[in-house]
């Protein structure tokens, strides 16, 4: 009998070994086996790219994900010894289009994480769904780029962003994380200069509650506070609601912010504050700067609301690269259309080819650490320093923002985002 | 003694008595303490009612098109006591149908009046039929197999079939939402009245629910068929036993929910120029909400809620905020169930007696 015991204790023992090598082993992968400076075996680094490929911001992420490919292409799928293998992943879902489902973001990411070849994971699209894919990446310290994401609170504390931001999206106390586009501070400050110079005395913001939409919509206050514009009101909206008419009702101002994103049912939004205030001058930010927002043939608002619309979007059009002697861009653009048959593509693309550009460029400034992620790492955040892009000259700085500020100013013409001029804007 | 104690009423608890009270006469008051509250604070600053007229006005048209989805539940639920989850997407097909006859028929915004009244019922007539025959097949092929199985058997049927026929929308027209183009100009001004201003969308969704009710109401209550209903709703077994077809009682009742659907289908499409998939979820959930706030398996129920949400939806939009309106209709809607279960002018049914 005792006998029994003494196996039954050993069998407890060697059970509670196995489940504690197994959680041990369970951190290893979490980490991905390669945050600590040893470097990824083989020559084969991936870099994944995780976008919502499903719903209206189908087009812009199809777009980022010409770019690049472009830039992959450009650089022969090849940085120094390594072969770099590039997976697309889709964050959206069937019953979540549009937009990144924090299931299928989690999912995404952890897929990345147990990759032992994962060098750069490029996203999310929406700031939303990189609040859930940036822990999950930190703590297996993979470095991160989005070509889009503009809430202030994924790198900083400014005002716009929510209390305990950003430290909880960086359990690993490290940065991993950068973004090729000014943050929303910039695009508020942007819209706000626009509106005041198009003869605005006060505005009427309605947001889609997202973690975008929201978050601009107070950067929106806070700039219209400072340029001693009224805000008559900052109202949130239900994307399932039937319509927004009473919504609609209740601006009074002469300019109106739609902060939102085209799938969360910005189109109606804006048709309907349109049709019950026919003067009233509307603005929209980068989230609707797409085919589905702005081409009627599409689905996107009628031509005489677009008529009335102006964009944000932080790329310049092409002229104006031109203007700036800006060789890259002018390369994108030619290599684009020489690739893609268009030499008017989606907003967007440019991000994409400066996403996957500065991720190769990371690689190769590295040389053979190309396959450790901690000095991949280091290499994006400490010394992408005036850096000369497609987007112009900017660098990265400690928190993982571009130095860049410039917006650009689109209005809609035969359907598509066409660029007007530069805007020069100042967060604060 | 025993049987005096049988057949004697219980004495009335005082919280029965509070809840009776409320119920008849306490719901009256707490319907009206949103457009109340709201009139005097409009009287107090703008000297008029305009403001709130304009809400009512856009809670009607709302309401209207609520009320003919609404419809559908409530005829389903009357007559088998399923709760028809895929009806919200018969609606969207509807409204997808519809939205896809617009170029074949030649419509456009800028179409004579003539020419586009008659595409138009060309096209009712069409939503219609489609929704009406989707309908039936739907309740031939998933729910009638089950009609002896536990509830639970057709109620998860019926969300999976209305999960299958949103990604049926998704293959159709994509996941985004899709503009269509305004045929009738449904937000122009069409006439004011003490400056409230009434939209030709407004009277378009009013005048084709009325006619649509009261020939659905007359049918119910006059037809033979409608006859049938009403008796394979009181007691299926003996409307058998007195030589009721029940099965193709039962198909007719889906028919005419799909009928309905599909006109409010087209009138969606044409009131708010825009469809999406998901449409029928949200809006399926709000006329299922009120057909329970009306009183579900009751016709004039499922109108007076479907008005009811929609012009709490008009006045919380523009008052309280378009994010809290789900909210306010659904403490609404818990407020009326505490108090009176059976909806505001239901009656018992067969479950629930």
């Amino acid at each position: 009998m005792s006998r029994v015991r003494w196996l039954a204790l050993l069998s407890s023992l060697l059970g509670a070994l196995a489940f504690g090598v197994a959680a041990c082993g369970g951190d290893d992968d979490d980490s991905g086996g390669s945050s600590g400076g040893a470097g990824i075996s083989g020559n084969t680094l991936t870099i994944y790219s995780s976008l919502p490929l499903q719903g209206t911001s189908k087009g812009q992420s199809e777009a980022v994900i010409s770019g690049e490919k472009l830039a992959l292409k450009q650089a022969g799928s090849k940085v120094g010894k390594y072969t770099i293998k590039y997976s697309s992943l889709d964050d959206s879902t069937a019953q979540n289009p549009g937009t990144a489902d924090e299931a299928q973001t989690g999912q995404n990411a952890r897929k990345a994480v147990t990759d032992k070849t994962t060098i750069f994971y490029l996203g999310e699209f929406n700031s939303g769904g990189t609040k859930v894919s940036l822990p999950i990446l930190n703590k297996a310290n993979i470095p991160q780029i989005s070509p889009s994401n503009t809430y202030v609170g994924l790198t900083t504390d400014k005002p716009g962003s929510e209390a305990g931001e950003p430290q909880k999206y960086y359990p690993a106390q490290t940065r991993t994380y950068a973004r090729v586009v000014p943050a929303d501070d910039i695009q508020a400050a942007a819209l706000v200069t626009t509106m005041k110079e198009d003869g605005c005395t006060s505005v009427h913001i309605f947001n889609d509650k997202t973690t975008y939409g929201a978050g601009l919509a107070r950067n929106i206050e806070l700039a219209a506070e400072n340029q001693s514009l009224k805000v008559e009101g900052d109202d949130g909206t239900d994307r399932n609601a039937p319509n927004y008419r009473s919504l609609a009702a209740k601006v009074k101002s002469d300019c109106f912010v739609g902060s939102g994103v085209t799938g969360e049912n910005y189109v109606q939004v804006f048709k309907d504050v349109a049709a019950a205030n026919p003067t009233v001058k509307l603005y929209g930010p980068d989230g609707v700067a797409e085919e589905a927002f702005t081409n009627p043939a599409k689905g996107g608002i009628p031509a005489d609301v677009g008529a009335r619309t102006k964009i944000t979007v932080a790329t310049l059009g092409l002229e104006e690269f031109k203007k700036r002697n800006n060789a890259k861009a002018e390369k994108f653009f030619t290599d684009y259309k020489a690739e893609y048959g268009t030499s008017q593509p989606d907003p967007y693309a440019i991000y994409g080819y400066e996403t996957m550009s500065l991720a190769l460029d990371t690689l190769k400034a590295v040389g053979d650490k190309a396959n450790d992620r901690e000095a991949v790492r280091k290499q994006l955040l400490e010394n992408t320093k005036d850096r000369e892009s497609a987007l112009g000259v900017y660098s990265i700085d400690e928190n993982g923002d571009t130095t860049l500020t410039d917006y650009g100013l689109y209005t809609i013409k035969n359907g598509l985002p066409t660029f007007e001029k530069v805007i020069k804007a100042q967060a604060g | 003694m025993e049987a005096a104690s049988v057949t004697a009423a219980p004495p009335k608890r005082r919280s029965d008595a509070v809840r009776e009270f409320i119920s008849r006469y306490g719901l009256i008051a707490i319907l009206l303490i949103l457009p109340v509250a709201y009139g005097i604070q409009d009287l107090g600053d703008d000297g008029n009612l305009t403001r709130l007229g304009n809400n009512l006005v856009e809670g009607v048209s709302n309401g209207a098109i609520l009320a003919l989805i609404a419809l559908g539940y409530t005829l389903v639920y009357g007559i088998i006591e399923l709760i028809n989850f895929a009806h919200g997407e018969v609606f969207m097909l509807g409204s997808l149908t519809a939205a896809a006859l617009y170029s074949p028929f030649g419509l456009t915004p800028n179409t004579a009046t003539f020419g586009l009244i008659i595409g138009l019922l060309a096209i009712l007539a069409i939503s219609m039929l489609v929704s009406g025959t989707l309908n039936v097949m739907i309740e031939r092929v998933a729910y009638r197999p089950l009609r002896s199985a536990p509830k639970l058997a057709p109620l998860i049927t019926a969300v999976g079939m209305s999960f299958i026929l949103q990604n049926v929308g998704i293959l159709w027209i994509g996941a985004s939402q899709k503009s269509v183009p305004d045929l009738i100009g449904s937000q122009k001004q069409l006439f004011e009245v003490a400056g409230v201003s009434v939209s030709r969308g407004t009277v378009l969704a009013v005048l084709a629910m009325i006619p649509l009710v009261l020939l659905l109401t007359q049918f119910v209550a006059h037809s033979r068929l409608g006859k049938a209903m009403r008796a394979t709703a009181q007691d299926p077994e003996a409307a058998r036993l007195m030589g009721i077809n029940v099965d193709t009682t039962i198909s007719v009742t889906f028919l005419l929910g799909g009928l309905m659907a599909g006109a409010a289908g087209l009138i969606t499409a044409l009131y708010q120029t825009s469809i999406w998939y998901f449409q029928g979820f949200s809006a399926g959930l709000y006329a299922f909400t009120a057909a329970v706030m009306g009183g579900i398996g009751n016709i004039r129920g499922a109108v007076l809620g479907g008005f009811i949400i929609g012009i709490i939806q008009g006045i919380s939009d523009n008052r309280i905020g378009n994010e809290w309106t789900p909210a306010i209709v659904f403490v609404y809607l818990i407020i009326i169930m505490v108090f009176r279960p059976q909806g505001l002018i239901g009656e018992e049914t067969r479950e629930a007696g």
